[in-house]
């Protein structure tokens, strides 16, 4: 009954590792604040940095949001990607073609 | 003409001051003495004005003195005339230099329809008219709008004697339209909606699955699909897809709090050392949060509690350094 695509599943698995990571670097956002906060600085004594350190890189792998990937949204795909539109360049030359990017024209000057 | 209209205005009024002082039966003729004796006037309307002007005073005089024969024989009256009255109009008539046959009649002709209004009000509710006007209240009117009405109404006087264009009735729309502007219910279009008291108390504590599943159900039947773009939008404002225009860039943020409950973050220091680099170090971090347009309060509360707990847990490990 709808009528654009359906998409009950993320495209492929790599992109359900994404979502997580995403998720998990939102949950531990504020305490990576903090104690990086604690570390990049000259004020605190060093053992108390070297402490910190340490309880950073215990921290959950994926809750770095440096594992974060800007994959398109539709395809998936790990390059090539406007992060205007979060879509990859096959994609958004396919849509920009058939209209359907509001405010995008092919380039002519 | 003003000074035939000035004088005749005096006559009428000595003829007032005499008749207050005569009896009842003299001022009439003395009214009809006065009304032959006047000088010929070119106005009509001023003639049918004086008419009246007698007509009412004899009318009062007769009501104080015998108020229920004087009512029954008004309504007797219904068709034929009042005596007295048609001999003040033939002598009116005889006055005049126009045809006094034609002036006759219409004066009659004006009197019955005088007479008539006037039986309708008295056999009508009088009280009534009372009440309602005792309870309707004076309305202010603000000088600009006092100003129009007075200038509309000069031009209106102007209108039937020259050829000035009438002046088109903005004010009494106005005035209809500003009695219903403010009245009813705010749609809150354009300022905050605030949260007006909920008049129906909800006396449900703990509103049931059933009842939950009941609600959706008459929501989902009742719920018709939008039938134009305007109602689409308003059901998708509703769910949140669209934003509310004009647009708030605060949207779930204000708090309410002050600003200074935002920038002078000191009281929040009192759990941490007063000397030594933490102090130091906290006092970095308030001045960075303070700077911080885009976190709430409790956020920065929260930030500098963890801060606290952090160095508290570690306070053993410091103390060997």
């Amino acid at each position: 009954p709808c009528p654009g695509q359906v998409r009950s599943y993320y495209v492929d698995w790599r992109m359900l590792r994404d979502v997580k990571r995403r998720r998990m670097a939102y949950e531990y956002a504020d305490e990576r604040l903090r104690i990086n906060a604690i570390r990049k600085n000259s004020i605190l004594p060093k053992e108390l940095q070297e402490v910190a350190d340490k309880e950073i890189a215990a921290l959950p792998r994926d809750s770095c949001p440096t594992r974060i990937r800007n994959r398109c949204v539709l395809t998936s795909r790990p390059r090539g990607v406007r992060r205007r539109w979060r879509l990859s360049r096959i994609v958004f030359r396919h849509f920009a073609d058939h209209a359907q990017v509001s405010g995008v024209q092919r380039a002519m000057w | 003409e003003k000074d035939k209209s000035t004088t005749s205005k005096g006559s009428t009024a000595e003829g007032a001051s005499k008749r207050q002082e005569g009896t009842a039966g003299t001022p009439k003729q003395k009214l009809l003495d006065i009304i032959g004796n006047m000088k010929v006037e070119v106005s009509y309307r001023k003639k049918l004005q004086e008419l009246k002007g007698s007509e009412n005073k004899n009318r009062l005089e007769g009501l104080d003195s015998e108020d229920a024969q004087r009512t029954a024989e008004g309504i007797q009256r219904g068709k034929p005339l009042n005596p007295e009255l048609v001999k003040a109009a033939s002598a009116v008539a005889s006055s005049l230099p126009l045809n006094k046959k034609q002036t006759e009649s219409e004066l009659l002709a004006q009197l019955r329809r005088h007479e008539e209004t006037t039986d309708k009000q008295k056999k009508g509710e009088t009280i009534d008219i009372r009440n309602v006007i005792s309870e309707m209240t004076v309305k202010k009117q603000s000088p600009a709008q006092r100003g129009v009405r007075i200038s509309s109404r000069i031009s209106l006087e102007l209108d039937d004697d020259g050829q000035t264009i009438r002046p088109e009735r903005f004010s009494s729309q106005s005035f209809d339209s500003r009695r219903s502007l403010k009245v009813g219910k705010r749609l809150n279009i354009f300022t905050k909606a605030s949260t007006e008291p909920e008049h129906a108390l909800k006396t449900v504590s703990s509103p049931t699955i059933w009842d939950l599943e009941f609600a959706k159900e008459l929501a989902a039947i009742t719920a018709q699909p939008p039938r134009n773009g305007f109602e689409e939008m308003i059901q998708w404002t509703k769910e949140g897809i669209l934003w509310e225009f004009p647009i708030d860039n605060e949207v779930g943020m204000d708090d309410g709090a002050e600003f200074h409950e935002h920038i002078f973050l000191d009281k929040h220091l009192e759990g941490f050392p007063k000397d030594g680099p933490i102090r130091h170090f906290m006092e970095l971090v308030i001045c960075g949060l303070s700077k911080n347009p885009y976190l709430s309060v409790k956020q920065k509360i929260e930030h500098i509690e963890w801060f606290e707990k952090y160095f508290e847990e570690k306070k053993e490990f410091l103390q060997e350094i």
